[in-house]
């Protein structure tokens, strides 16, 4: 099962300072889709707002061609298709495997599935041997491993990474960046990485956008996003000549 | 007229059993309400904090006063016939117990980091999963919660005096017979329950304080 | 897995409330035994210990009692919380039975109140030679003295008097004080200030090891002052008005009182080596 995503015209604002703008762009199933821009340009909110942790005050966001539906129990199924990943995640009291395995057992997998399932998704960001370590004495990179093993054990159709290898050290990029191509070549699911990063985006994107003043302003095939943007501001920015 | 060691125990069992008893009822109401009330982000708990915290300074004795009305024989209640009874205590207990669970457990779900309901969410938790993983999480204050009610009702004697009416043998806690104690000048009797109160409280705080240890992260 | 823990812990917290409160239930209902709303009093001079086991052994009926003031225990009549009461306060009792709340009246025994006071007795009440004249000594000296003031037969018995004397006590002065308590707590703090009382023998009696500073300076001669009889009556509530009482048990231990046994073990009760009760019982049931 594949979902896309489509975003359009997607207007939020604070206290009356605007955050996004206009928004509008679509992810298919097998991208994986970088939002780059300066920080403090409201990627994190798009992202909630994806994900129904905030409203948006306008516009409108589309799953596999639909609305997201209003009453409880549709809302909450099509949720559970979806997973996020955020900057620097929360443990729940517990192991590294109840953390895991959390999702899992919000839908009712159990027994052996529950086992088998968390065990190849803790080793797919390598803490097989950590299955029962505290969660709360895992060291930062490793918590975010675990928050990505909880978030893709459950075999979401659309994945929301957002900054979410900001502050690790090289090695756990490396792990995490690896776990995201191989969840994407291996389930084609539709995967939008939220980054300051252009780098990590030049490295795991397969479309990129910037996000501008809330507006995006440039989209395009990650080659041709670098290598010939359009827009002078595109230019700018993957130049260096903004500070980020 | 001092009692002998084997009353002694029966008024120390009956004192552990109501105060027991009533704040393990209040803990059955107090929580899951707590918990429910704690997690939502309504504007009109401010009115409720404030009935809560009212009821919190809601003196033990008054409490007694309106249980006594409520179980009399002339009263509401009074085919029940609780009044004068451990029954009876127990109900009054609860009455003043429950409140101090309820607004401690709000108060620890509030102060629940967001980023807990959030990632629950985000992960698909309906109502009642969230409730869980939130009392999971909250655990530790809300057994401190247990700790603090059970602190109320053990060491509480206007209500169960009222309620109870000191029977000897039947209605005697330890907290009433102190008073009784020290009011025909029986000092050192008086004190050695005092001490046994204590010594009760301490255990119940370990047994307490232990099981708050294994819900720590 | 993650959410069923929950389950468990509830469950055992529900099974556990409902053993607790089953066993509650056990122990409150229903009650089995005959219940008796009495005076502080009653229970302080170590009477009620020693006579009602007696009762029991003898019938085979369980009695308790809530030993509470005198207006608190004909209150408990009048709502039907108790089977019977025992007060000494006889204008009250006369007003509960003609209330219908009383069944019958029965006198049991009477003891009598006595003034006590510091040792140096500075107002001079050893030497009065009535009790009016004991209390306008303790008037004009202003010498502290402390009043139960808490509705009692004891606190009704003492107004009587200093009306008798021609006072009125919410004229008084600072040296009069007030408690609004039992008759022993109000001795102890009689003891620890040194002030004048006025309290029924058989507490005095009881207390009188614990009370240092105090001495019996009136009224404990022979024959006793009418004025400072204190007079004690049985009355068990009446099932007519209030028919979850235990009507019938509450007549035969009024009767008991009053017959001849009950009469011979009260004539037979003493404190400290006093015997303080004069039994006068008569049945009225």
């Amino acid at each position: 099962m594949t979902m896309n995503l489509q975003v359009e015209g997607m207007r939020k604002a604070f206290d009356g300072r605007t955050v996004l703008e206009d928004v509008s762009f679509r992810v298919d199933p097998g991208q994986v889709f970088a939002i780059i821009g300066p920080s403090g340009a409201g990627k994190t909110t798009l992202l909630r707002c994806v994900d129904f942790l905030q409203r948006p005050d306008g516009g409108s966001v589309r799953y596999a061609g639909r609305e997201a539906p209003t009453d409880p129990a549709s809302l909450l199924a099509l949720r559970r298709r979806l997973s996020l990943v955020a900057q620097s995640p929360l443990m729940f009291r517990g192991s590294a495997a109840y953390n895991v395995s959390f999702g899992l057992c919000v839908r009712a997998v159990e027994g052996s599935e529950l086992t088998r399932r968390t065990a190849e998704a803790l080793a797919a960001v390598g803490l097989r041997d950590r299955s029962d370590s505290a969660a709360s004495k895992l060291s930062a990179g490793e918590a975010q491993r675990v928050a990505f093993a909880r978030a893709i054990v459950i075999r979401p159709e659309i994945l929301l990474l957002d900054e979410f290898t900001a502050n690790l050290d090289p090695p756990n990029v490396r792990i995490l960046e690896a776990a995201v191509r191989e969840f994407s070549a291996s389930t084609g699911a539709t995967v939008v990485l939220v980054t300051h990063n252009l780098f990590q985006a030049k490295r795991l994107a397969t479309r990129v956008a910037l996000l501008l003043d809330g507006r995006i302003v440039e989209s395009g095939p990650v080659k041709e996003f670098f290598e010939a943007p359009q827009d002078a501001r595109t230019r700018a920015f993957v130049q260096g000549d903004f500070a980020y | 007229m001092l009692t002998l060691a084997g009353d002694i125990a029966a008024i120390t069992l009956l004192s552990v059993f109501i105060s027991g008893t009533s704040t393990l009822v209040a803990t059955a109401i107090a929580v899951p309400l707590g918990v429910t009330l704690g997690l939502r982000e309504v504007g009109s708990q401010r009115l409720l904090r404030n009935i809560l915290f009212t009821l919190y300074g809601l003196p033990p004795v008054l409490a007694g006063l309106l249980v006594f009305l409520l179980l009399s024989r002339a009263g509401p209640l009074g085919s029940l016939g609780l009044l004068f009874t451990p029954l009876g205590m127990v109900f009054a207990q609860v009455v003043v117990v429950t409140p101090i669970i309820l607004g401690v457990t709000m108060s620890v779900v509030a102060t629940v980091e967001r980023r807990v309901k959030e990632t629950a969410l985000v992960l698909g938790a309906d109502r009642r999963q969230l409730s869980i993983t939130v009392l999971r999480e909250a655990a530790a204050g809300i057994l401190t919660a247990v700790m603090v009610g059970f602190g109320r009702a053990i060491s509480e004697v206007g209500a169960v005096f009222i309620v109870g009416g000191h029977i000897e043998t039947r209605t005697q806690v330890l907290t009433t017979t102190i008073i009784t104690d020290i009011q025909q000048a029986e000092f050192g009797h008086a004190t050695l329950l005092g001490v046994i109160l204590l010594v009760i409280a301490g255990v119940v705080y370990s047994l307490l304080y232990r099981l708050q240890e294994r819900t720590l992260p | 897995m993650h959410f069923r823990l929950g389950r468990r812990w509830l469950a055992a917290l529900v099974a556990g409330v409902i053993l607790l409160v089953a066993v509650g239930v056990y122990i409150s209902l229903p009650r089995g035994y005959l219940l008796m709303a009495t005076t502080t009093s009653t229970r302080d001079t170590g009477l009620l210990p020693y006579l009602l086991p007696e009762f029991t052994a003898d019938t085979g009926i369980e009695v308790r009692y809530t030993a509470v003031g005198t207006g608190q225990a004909l209150d408990a009549g009048r709502r039907g919380d108790v089977d019977v009461v025992m007060v000494h306060a006889p204008s009250l009792e006369t007003q509960f039975v003609a209330a219908g709340d009383g069944r019958c009246r029965n006198l049991v025994m009477y003891n009598r109140f006595v003034l006590v006071g510091p040792a140096a007795d500075l107002a001079g009440v050893r030497t009065a030679s009535t009790t009016t004249e004991a209390l306008r000594r303790i008037h004009d000296t202003a010498s502290r003295f402390v009043s139960r003031a808490d509705g009692s037969g004891t606190h009704t018995k003492e107004l009587e008097l200093w009306a008798a004397a021609g006072l009125d006590p919410s004229s008084f002065g600072a040296w009069y004080e007030r408690t609004g308590q039992g008759m022993g707590a109000t001795l102890t703090i009689a003891n620890e200030r040194d002030e004048y009382t006025l309290s029924d023998d058989g507490t005095w009696y009881a207390r009188e090891d614990s009370l240092a500073f105090l001495s019996l300076l009136y009224g404990s001669g022979d024959p006793v002052d009418p004025v400072l009889q204190n007079q004690y009556s049985v009355i068990p509530v009446n099932p007519a008005t209030h028919p979850a009482v235990l009507g019938e048990r509450a007549l035969e231990f009024a009767r008991w009182l009053v017959g001849a046994r009950g009469q011979a073990l009260i004539g037979a009760f003493t404190v400290n080596g006093h015997t303080i009760f004069t039994p006068n019982g008569v049945g009225a049931c």
